[in-house]
């Protein structure tokens, strides 16, 4: 046992703290990882392909399926692709409503990282906390669309549905307890000293790197770049949206976790802006029953609760589906930093780091 | 027993050359069409098209008017009551909420400089949508990604995507590759392209963004197309032995073995059993007596 021996471990692709079917191939040198690398594909499906053979409008169920944890997100940008295509101007009322879902989206898809993260490192509590307010968003999501994960929530041009009668009570009833919820997580997490010992100086990722290796989203902000698309490429109604970038310089696990906490907050911010000034007027754009391309492509991106998610699309003339249809999937860019965070670090760190990373399989395999 | 109304069959043509055949009897509603245009957005194609339409448009125009001439000419001569006037046609207003960006002059100082800068090796340079768009020869891509990455009036820090398609009705380039690169620091995005032939290798972009690792790992799983000074040229979602590449657009939406199925085909005889017991029911006999 005095040798000093490499040895090669696989992590996954059936590990719980893997978040679905992700291969981690790691050299270990003692307890410290010398080598990782990241093997995906074990969920690949061909979205891609799928969605070049059928219609535009089709498109949009199968982006629910992509990340699942944050459908609604993955809608808006799918819809604002489509529209910048065609070229729709969407009515105000349905920007808000649009708005207004997504940042639910982003406390639910928050809330599931919290209660995963969590639990990976040891804090099992947290998890049955996590899951009792995000039961709240997806019955929200349930009374305006009718389904609670894969919403299929918006149409190309607007909304199918106006809100439904009393969404405005449950969303009050939502709002009013959820600040209070925010204390009682952080009540156990922020001032716990295992959770303090597992995540502080664990997996630093420096804005240099960040951006070189196209982090976006949480990752990038808590290594101090305040880089968020809401702001700097402003959709749907979030220029008439008045909240701030959460963000903090220490670019590590413990970092991130205070970001994401932050940016549930300002989520709540952004909703009670949203009922608060709720136009009137249509939810629908005036639209032909039959949309055909011309010829153009588009890239457009919107910040998921995960990141910068993209959709480039290209149009044919007279088509009806799209010609070229591609997702830049948060998940898939923000994974390629793993390596950069894990090796050098303790073999129990991977799973803080990979925690940290907030993956969906399901987005980065497509 | 009737027809059920099932849906016509399409034609099978004849398998596609190319590395994949599949006999797509079996499955006839997946087979795929290959794509007879090139749907590349570009200012030059824009202009040269909408100056035909005009042209097409006036010739049209002219004609009636000639037309118009002989008719009262002929009027005249025959003493009859002269012909309506023609009306030039205008061109319909759809009452919607629909204006499809076109390719626009390019007017953003980015895009200016980059032509200034790269000189010939800028092939076009147009806005559509919003979006600027730059396409420059494709053995100068690493440059004008240098550029963008190292000027001072530029400085696109991050490649946020990088994506390709696939065009195989186009004559000289099969394939083109994007870039969309993002300035943080001054809130803009650009988009590079190159079109490239089949076979041929573009310098890759990880010295300059260490982001382009997978997704030029994914363009080469899923078009086929290998990038020079690559560190690990190796496919990503597919298994490493996986034959073709499945976003190009001769690829088979249909997997082997598998079929067509109708599901107003009668297969369990049931929709019949239904049709004789209520026409039974009805007095009709429907079961026609066997010859022997």
């Amino acid at each position: 046992m005095f040798k000093n021996e490499e040895m090669e471990i696989n992590l996954g692709p059936q590990h719980p703290s893997t978040h679905g079917v992700l291969r981690v191939k790691l050299r270990l040198d003692g307890e410290t990882v010398t080598h990782c690398r990241p093997m995906i594909g074990y969920l690949h499906r061909g979205v891609e392909k799928i969605c070049e053979n059928q219609s535009f409008f089709q498109g949009q169920v199968w982006t629910d399926r992509m990340d699942y944890c944050s459908a609604v997100a993955n809608n808006l940008g799918w819809a604002e692709a489509n529209e910048k295509l065609f070229g729709i101007t969407v009515p105000r009322r349905a920007q808000y409503i649009r708005t207004l879902l997504n940042e639910f989206n982003r406390i639910a898809s928050h809330l599931i990282w919290l209660g995963t993260h969590a639990m990976d490192i040891g804090a099992l509590t947290v998890f049955l906390y996590a899951f009792r307010e995000r039961e709240d968003v997806l019955d929200i999501n349930e009374a305006f669309c009718g389904s609670r994960l894969t919403t299929t929530a918006f149409r190309i041009g607007g909304l199918r549905e106006d809100l439904p009668p009393g969404f405005e009570k449950l969303v009050h009833k939502f709002l009013a307890k959820f600040s209070s919820c925010l204390e009682e997580y952080e009540n156990l997490l922020t001032e716990n000293r295992i959770w303090k010992k597992r995540t502080v100086g664990v997996a630093r990722l420096s804005a240099e790197d960040a951006i070189a290796l196209g982090v976006t989203g949480p990752m990038l902000r808590a290594a101090g770049v305040a880089y968020d698309i809401r702001k700097a490429f402003p959709y749907a109604a979030y220029s008439e949206m008045d909240f701030e970038i959460p963000t903090r310089t220490e670019a590590d696990t413990y970092a991130r976790y205070q970001v994401r906490m932050a940016e549930m907050r300002q989520s709540a911010r952004i909703i009670q802006q949203c009922m608060d000034g709720m136009p009137e007027g249509p939810v629908m754009a005036k639209l032909p029953k039959i949309l055909r391309s011309e010829v153009n492509e588009v890239y457009h991106a919107t910040e998921s609760p995960k990141g910068e998610i993209g959709y480039y699309l290209v149009g044919e003339k007279g088509s009806l589906n799209p010609y070229r249809f591609h997702v830049r999937a948060p998940g898939f860019i923000n994974l390629q930093s793993l390596p950069k965070m894990a090796e050098g670090g303790l073999i129990a760190d991977v799973v803080a780091a990979i925690g940290s990373l907030d993956i969906v399989l399901g987005e980065i395999d497509r | 027993m009737s027809e059920p109304n099932t849906p016509p069959v399409p034609e099978v043509p004849e398998a596609p050359a190319g590395p994949y055949v599949y006999d797509y009897k079996a499955a006839p509603f997946r087979q795929i069409a290959m794509p007879k245009t090139v749907p590349l957005p570009s200012r030059q194609t824009y202009l040269a098209e909408q100056k035909a339409a005009a042209e097409a448009d006036e010739a049209k125009w002219q004609k009636m008017l000639a037309d118009y001439e002989v008719a009262k000419t002929k009027a005249e001569a025959e003493g009859k009551d002269a012909p309506k006037a023609p009306v030039r046609p205008v061109p319909r207003k759809d009452d919607n909420d629909l204006k499809t960006p076109v390719p626009e002059e390019a007017k953003d100082a980015d895009l200016l400089k980059l032509q200034t800068l790269l000189g010939d090796k800028v092939e076009e340079i147009f806005e559509q949508a919003g979006e600027l768009v730059c396409q420059v020869k494709k053995e100068a891509i690493l440059e004008a990604l240098t550029l963008c990455r190292e000027d001072a009036a530029l400085k696109y820090e991050m490649l946020a995507d990088q994506s390709a398609t696939h065009y195989p009705a186009a004559k000289d380039f099969a394939f083109s590759v994007v870039y969309h690169l993002t300035s943080i620091s001054r809130r803009k995005r650009l988009r590079l392209r190159i079109l490239v032939p089949e076979g041929f290798v573009p310098e890759s972009a990880c010295p300059l963004y260490p982001s382009a690792n997978w997704m030029e790992r994914e363009i080469y799983d899923m078009l086929g197309i290998r990038f020079a000074n690559h560190p690990d040229m190796t496919r990503i979602l597919c298994p490493e032995d996986w034959e073709g590449y499945p976003l190009r657009k001769d690829y088979p939406t249909v997997g082997w073995g598998q079929r067509d199925i109708s599901f107003r085909e009668d297969r369990s005889g049931m929709l019949e059993r239904i049709a004789l017991q209520k026409a039974g029911q009805l007095g009709i006999n429907l079961k026609q007596p066997k010859a022997d």
